[in-house]
């Protein structure tokens, strides 16, 4: 196995008994005498078919699929609460899995000493519990009730205290089976930010869960399974719409176009969706309607979108997202989001998302651009359709510059800088230039 | 001895279990711990009651300091085999949840009854000497070597849960053969009468096949007759820890694999 790979997973397949009075007798009697687990096809049911997959280290990896679709089988595969009936799998570190929040909790022990076994049991010393006690308690925000019997906890407080537990154990891998739905919203925010967060430091994530927006928004890449077999991995929201749109039964389930691990060209557009809608042309204009691929900072912009109507719709979002080159999202919104309730889809139109002033630090970004149902299955996806680039006369750092002026009072002063000497030569000869346009519009 | 090093990298789970187990067993209790001297000094009360005022026994005497001295060992073989039965079927949720040990589950059972066995011993230790005193017995400094028997009657009696345990998963009537059978246990170990007495035999034979006879008779050799165990007995105790052990990682080794899909 090569050492990039924190987990590799190589063609597992796992079938489950069926548990009838007789094979049960027959599995203790051929397990202590003949030491063979082999199983009759006729008494098993298959679970997982030939799963192959590789997440790298600091990665996050999200499985979907339907109930039953194998996900939580392989989960504890990989755990390795369950073994896989053929096949390999390979974890390398510590592993911490969510798949029961507070598991193994006892009702008539006060939530301190849950803490403490629930951490041994997560592979802690109890000094390393004690070293995080005091962050245990702050995080699950249940400090008043630490010295109760967890058995007058409501199910609230359960699982806040389980989460906190499990993810102040440090793990390099974290597994998390449908628990970020649990508490109320404030604490489900809590959990996800926490997520993000170890997914920052380097921790190696998979997800399995119905929430296909935390798919899309915290994952690297995405698997998706159906009955068993790896049907798609790749890139998260192309998989989540593959699986929404087999779902919707719309269109049979497109077929993996392309190696999962395949380079592609960061340049290329990547388009898909069901076609109903159609997303003809794409831009990225000024005021005028004037076409732009470079722009200054606080420039007024809007992203203009041709749509094409082949199939009426009554349910549809339209949505934006702005990426920087390196992939990280600067902003994302959609008319679902903002509270807009489609009536129709008749003819075709024109969207017009208006930004009168776009306040980027200079670099490289890229335009996505969707219409899509409110549940997500896309009509049309259109992802890095438009490439542009921000030039600036001053060189700061980050993604966003939000318009401000130094004001100094008192004995600071300075003397005025040459703002354009960090500048690339050929932005800011395209800022002097448009500097020198713009006066001459107005007049 | 792979298997003994990962129990030992499990020991501080195993303690940590063990002690929940104690505190939740007592908790909202208002005596507490003091139940478990309580339970046992009860139990020698009515012994001492029973059989010399209401039926005088004439075989051994003092009877109850000889029944006392045979049915505490006894009580926890019993209670810790019987328990284990379903260690692992009641912790199901730790086992297909969370990635568990889960031979630490009647080893556990084992060590809280094992703690309860040790609270208990001062009490026959007290009893014995309250006889001394009386002149009914003599103590003998053979009681020193009652340590050694529990080592050995701990890792008889936790090889024997680990078997059970794993197998009573696949095989659920075994714990209602294990009652029965405990209970018959009980009447063809010399608990209530002393083995010389029975004058057969083959019968004594018989009763030798019985794994828990050496330990109870050494019990009652060491701290009520006051002298050291015969040969056979010693090494018959050795072979049933050893092999009761043996036997346990075996068993739960190859049932492993299949526990966390057949709870």
């Amino acid at each position: 196995m090569s050492a990039k790979f924190t987990i590799s997973v190589e063609h597992v397949d796992k079938s489950y008994r069926l548990w009838g009075r007789r094979s049960q007798f027959a599995t203790l009697k051929s397990a202590l005498l003949k030491r063979d687990l082999k199983l009759a096809p006729d008494a098993s049911v298959p679970a997982l078919r030939d799963v192959s997959f590789a997440v790298h280290k600091g990665e996050a990896f999200g499985i979907v699929g339907r109930n039953g679709s194998g996900k939580s089988t392989l989960l504890k595969i990989i755990t390795g609460i369950l073994k896989p009936t053929t096949g390999r799998v390979t974890v390398v570190g510590r592993i911490a899995a969510l798949i029961e929040l507070g598991a193994g909790f006892h009702p008539e022990i006060t939530g301190r000493e849950n803490v403490f076994i629930n951490g041994i049991m997560l592979g802690l010393s109890r000094r390393e519990i004690e070293q995080r006690f005091d962050k245990i308690v702050d995080f699950s925000g249940i400090r008043d009730f630490i010295d109760q019997p967890v058995k007058t906890y409501s199910s609230g407080m359960y699982v806040r205290l389980g989460f906190a537990v499990a993810v102040h154990v440090d793990p390099d891998v974290l597994l998390i089976d449908e628990v970020l739905s649990v508490g109320d919203e404030e604490f489900s925010a809590k959990c996800v930010a926490k997520i993000q967060e170890m997914k920052y430091r380097g921790v190696t994530l998979i997800f399995v869960t119905h929430q296909l927006d935390q798919v899309r928004n915290l994952c690297d890449r995405a698997m998706w399974l159906d009955h068993g077999e790896a049907v798609q991995i790749g890139d998260p929201t192309r998989v989540v719409d593959a699986y929404l749109q087999a779902v919707a039964g719309t269109q049979p389930a497109p077929p993996p176009e392309e190696e999962p691990d395949k380079q592609k060209d960061p340049q290329e557009e990547e388009r898909w969706g069901s076609g109903e809608v159609i997303l003809k042309r794409v831009a990225l204009t000024d005021h005028d309607g004037r076409d732009l691929v470079a722009l200054g900072a606080g420039t007024p912009v809007a992203i203009e979108m041709d749509v094409e109507v082949r199939v009426p719709q009554t349910d549809f979002v339209f949505g934006i997202g702005i990426y920087h080159a390196d992939g990280t999202c600067v902003y994302g919104t959609n008319t679902d989001l903002e509270g807009l309730m489609p009536n129709a889809l008749e003819h075709d139109g024109r969207v017009r998302f208006v930004m009168p002033s776009l306040d980027l630090v200079a670099g490289s970004y890229r335009i996505d651009a969707a219409v899509h149902t409110k549940n997500g299955r896309a009509f049309d996806y259109r992802r890095g359709c438009i490439r542009f680039v921000v030039g600036s006369r001053v060189h700061d750092i980050g993604l966003y510059r939000p318009q401000h002026d130094w004001k100094f009072e008192g004995g600071i002063t300075f003397r005025a800088a040459d703002a354009m000497r960090n500048v690339p030569a050929p932005i800011a000869e395209y800022i002097r230039a448009n500097e020198e346009a713009k006066p001459k519009k107005r007049k | 001895m792979h298997e003994l090093q990962t129990l030992y990298r499990h020991r501080q789970l195993i303690a940590a279990l063990t002690a929940r187990d104690l505190k939740a067993r007592y908790r909202g209790s208002i005596l507490g711990y003091f139940w478990s001297l309580a339970n046992p000094l009860l139990l020698l009360g009515v012994y001492t009651l029973v059989f010399t005022i209401l039926f005088p026994a004439r075989q051994v005497t003092p009877y109850p300091l000889f029944l006392f001295t045979g049915i505490l060992p006894w009580t926890f073989f019993a209670a810790a085999v019987l328990e284990s039965t379903t260690s692992v079927i009641s912790n199901a949720g730790l086992i297909k949840k969370v990635m568990f040990p889960a031979e630490a589950l009647p080893l556990v059972v084992v060590t809280s009854h094992l703690v309860h066995f040790l609270l208990a011993l001062p009490i026959l230790l007290l009893a014995a000497i309250a006889f001394a005193i009386n002149g009914d017995i003599t103590l003998h400094s053979t009681i020193a070597l009652v340590p050694f028997v529990i080592v050995l009657q701990t890792l008889f009696v936790a090889g024997i849960a680990m078997s059970v345990s794993s197998a009573s998963v696949l095989f659920r009537d075994l714990r209602d053969i294990l009652t029965n059978l405990v209970q018959l246990g009980f009447f063809i170990t010399p608990i209530l009468y002393q083995i010389d007495t029975i004058h057969s035999r083959p019968l004594r034979a018989l009763l030798r096949l019985n794994p828990m006879t050496p330990f109870i008779v050494t019990y009652q050799d060491l701290i009520f007759f006051g002298h050291l165990p015969g040969l056979a007995d010693t090494l018959l105790m050795i072979a049933y820890a050893f092999g009761s052990m043996a036997l346990g990682f075996v068993v739960f080794d190859r049932l492993r694999d299949v526990l966390a899909e057949a709870i």
